[in-house]
């Protein structure tokens, strides 16, 4: 202890060698070949992103598979790269960081949290990377200066109003608002707020809760003691199912209004039929209509044994983008080239297509492509962002059944 | 690559800092500080919201590292009175508190939100490529700034008597010196090298958010220590550059040694960490560089 600064030296030394060592090594194990397409999936497979990030990366590898197998995108075939980014943004930097300057990857998909998409996309943006990411966090549109990021996932200020609206649809006087505190359920909870007040309506009860509790009677009963006709619950499946159960035993009439990701046949799975029956579920509409979804939901199927999330289905509409933008591009082009090239083949007046191979052969068969993906139309917006349809589902009998679809509409 | 090897050095120094400070807190003093990484937000706010606000980045830095200093000084006036385990449930709640605030206090923080756009150190300087390596030795100065003062207030006759606290307290008071006072300045000395910290990893990350700054990072730190050696500033900096460096390499152990998923690796990065903890306890308990407890009997 005479002497400890030497030692801490010393450290520095032997832990850089040690990483340097394994970092070479790791670098000999990909060769570079110019016929792949370096695809880096950064998921948030720990931490609270933990239900989702999993099952993202594993429509990404369906996705990858498919497109691999049609021979690969303009003839290069997709390498993918996976890490975690445990849901943290310091944790995001260093993944990404290693993905960018180990793996040498052109592109990233599959962020889900606004808080890595935000941490991460100065370092992405500098790169010059493709990043396609599920946040919903309003800074993305504005952070999003090069024009690289892609949000699959509907702004929250998209859904929130959208939420309003079937509120108002359906006749709701008195709604409530409960969202789980995080950036993009508040924001959610927010827009709901501002988009049903906009019109002359008063909203009963706001309350934001914190997440990981094993109750929230506290924050229920002060939703109830209001007495809303609706409650707009913006919550991911662990908490929802508990704020459920224990709505169920206060025994007080009211419905429920919530995203598509959480109100499912899971939710239905974890709670019963009556619990759940007439729970409004909002998500994007082509969710369960397209052929695009089914084929993937299929495959998604074979290999987790479950019905695919939102998440899960943005996920493999992003691989499947992107092998498209590259197939429209040609083998040779760059990144920047192949950016410039997926607004054009997600929207406009080219012939739609639901798969890779479709949109590969039309493509080479020199005609405009649209892209309609598992996840929605993928329309997007001039900062990136995705305005897609929603479709309005009841959960009756355990089963989410269509009622309607409403038009997403950027709130002025 | 280089880029890459940078990262994870700013990481694991950041880390190293607020080690250095907990060090100091328990290593040398003995108090049960459970709460460390709410002085790592108060530091990394205060230093991010003075920036945004224009202050230049030095100044944000001092500030920070004066706030979360002095916001040690009422804990330690309430809970130093206290025994040890109470001190340890006290600053448990104080970090948590601190992450409540930060969660709700929209008005100042955006609350979960977060603060994007946060400027950059040395931003403008040089190119951006080169920033972070200019970070880098800002960091490798300010640790061995911070470990030099460490180790010079162990030698003082101020560490003499925090360790005398730490290893029988009756007898520190039989000598007529108040313990309270010496475990507060201990305690912000702990805080403000931990502000500092904060204020840093802010001007490195350019976004935060209260999610970032949950008890796991407290334990993280307190990991390193224990798998280090509690009582030796040799034992911090092998412990932290241990954990981070196994943390980040083991991204590669799943490159060299193939068939183990990105969400096995997850799981089993926590679980090498806990078998290793378990280890040092049963085989070495004051850690891989500690000397032998002095503790009396």
């Amino acid at each position: 202890m005479t002497q400890p600064m030497n030692f801490s030296r010393r450290g520095f030394l032997v832990s850089g060698t040690a990483l340097a060592a394994l970092g070479a090594f790791s670098g000999s194990a990909f060769s570079q070949s110019e016929k792949v397409f370096r695809l880096g999936a950064l998921n948030s497979i720990t931490g609270i992103g933990g239900p989702y990030g999993p099952y993202m990366l594993e429509a990404i590898k369906i996705a990858v598979a498919e497109v691999n197998d049609a021979g690969g995108a303009a003839g290069r075939k997709f390498q993918l790269f996976a890490e975690d980014d445990q849901t943290k943004p310091e944790a995001a930097v260093l993944a990404v960081k290693k993905l960018i300057e180990i793996n040498k990857v052109e592109a990233v998909v599959g962020i889900w949290p606004s808080s890595v998409g935000l941490a991460t996309m100065p370092i992405t943006n500098e790169a010059n990377l493709i990043t396609m990411n599920t946040c919903g966090a309003p800074e993305m549109l504005t952070e999003n200066k090069k024009g690289l990021a892609w949000m699959f996932q509907a702004s929250n200020a998209i859904f929130g109003s959208a939420f309003a609206e079937v509120a108002r649809q359906r006749g709701f006087k008195r709604p409530a608002v409960m969202a789980f505190n995080n950036s993009t359920f508040v924001g959610q909870a927010n827009h709901f707020k501002e988009s049903w007040e906009a019109k002359g309506g008063k909203v009963s009860a706001f309350v934001i809760y914190e997440p990981n509790q094993s109750s929230y009677r506290t924050e229920l009963s002060r939703v109830l003691a209001t007495k809303p006709d609706v409650i707009s619950l913006s919550a991911y499946r662990p908490d929802a199912t508990i704020i459920l159960k224990e709505w169920c035993q206060s025994g007080q009439d009211c419905k429920f209004i919530m995203p598509g990701w959480t109100a499912n046949e899971d939710l239905v799975k974890a709670l019963g039929k009556e619990a759940t029956e007439g729970i409004i579920s909002i998500s994007n509409v082509a969710a369960s209509q397209s052929p695009a979804y089914k084929r993937f939901a299929a495959a998604f199927k074979k290999v987790a044994n479950r019905e695919p999330d939102i998440f899960a289905a943005q996920s493999y509409d992003m691989v499947i983008t992107l092998a498209l933008a590259i197939e429209a591009t040609g083998a040779s082009a760059d990144v920047l080239a192949i950016n410039g090239k997926i607004p054009s083949i997600t929207s406009g007046n080219g012939q739609a297509v639901t798969s890779f191979t479709e949109g590969r052969d039309a493509l080479r068969n020199g005609k405009p492509v649209n892209y309609n993906g598992a996840s929605s139309r993928l329309d997007f917006g001039k900062h990136g962002e995705t305005v897609p349809d929603f479709g309005v589902f009841d959960i009756q009998d355990g089963n989410l059944v269509l009622k309607e679809t409403i038009p997403g509409h950027t709130p002025a | 690559m280089e880029g890459y090897l940078i990262a994870i050095f700013i990481s694991i120094l950041i880390y190293l800092l607020l080690a250095g400070g907990l060090a100091l807190q328990y290593g040398f003093t003995g108090l049960v500080n459970f709460g460390h990484v709410g002085f790592f937000a108060i530091g990394s706010y205060t230093s991010a919201l003075l920036a945004l606000k224009g202050v230049p980045i030095p100044i944000s830095l001092a500030a920070a590292t004066a706030l979360a200093a002095l916001s040690a000084y009422p804990l330690g006036m309430i809970a130093l009175r206290l025994g040890g385990d109470y001190l340890a449930i006290v600053t448990l709640g104080f970090s948590e508190a601190v992450r409540m605030m930060l969660q709700t206090e929209e008005w100042l923080t955006r609350g979960m939100h977060g603060l994007p756009g946060i400027p950059r150190l040395f931003a403008g300087w040089v190119e951006p490529q080169k920033t972070d390596l200019l970070i880098l030795i800002l960091l490798v100065v300010v640790c061995v700034g911070v470990f030099f003062l460490i180790h010079h207030i162990i030698k003082s006759p101020f560490g003499r008597v925090i360790e005398a606290i730490r290893d029988n307290e009756v007898a520190v008071r039989a000598l007529g010196k108040n313990p309270a006072q010496f475990k507060t300045r201990s305690l912000m000395l702990g805080a403000g090298i931990a502000g500092l910290a904060g204020g840093l990893q802010a001007h490195y990350l350019t976004f935060i958010s209260p999610e970032q700054y949950v008890p796991l990072i407290t334990f993280y730190i307190w990991i390193a220590l224990v798998l280090g050696g509690v009582g030796s500033l040799r034992g911090v900096v092998m412990g932290t550059v241990l954990l981070v460096g196994f943390l980040e390499g083991s991204r590669f152990i799943r490159d060299v040694i193939g068939g183990v998923s990105e969400v096995q690796m997850a799981s089993l990065r926590i679980w090498v960490i806990g078998v290793a903890l378990i280890c040092v306890i049963l085989y070495r308990p004051q850690g891989l560089f500690g000397s032998s407890p002095k503790r009396s009997r």
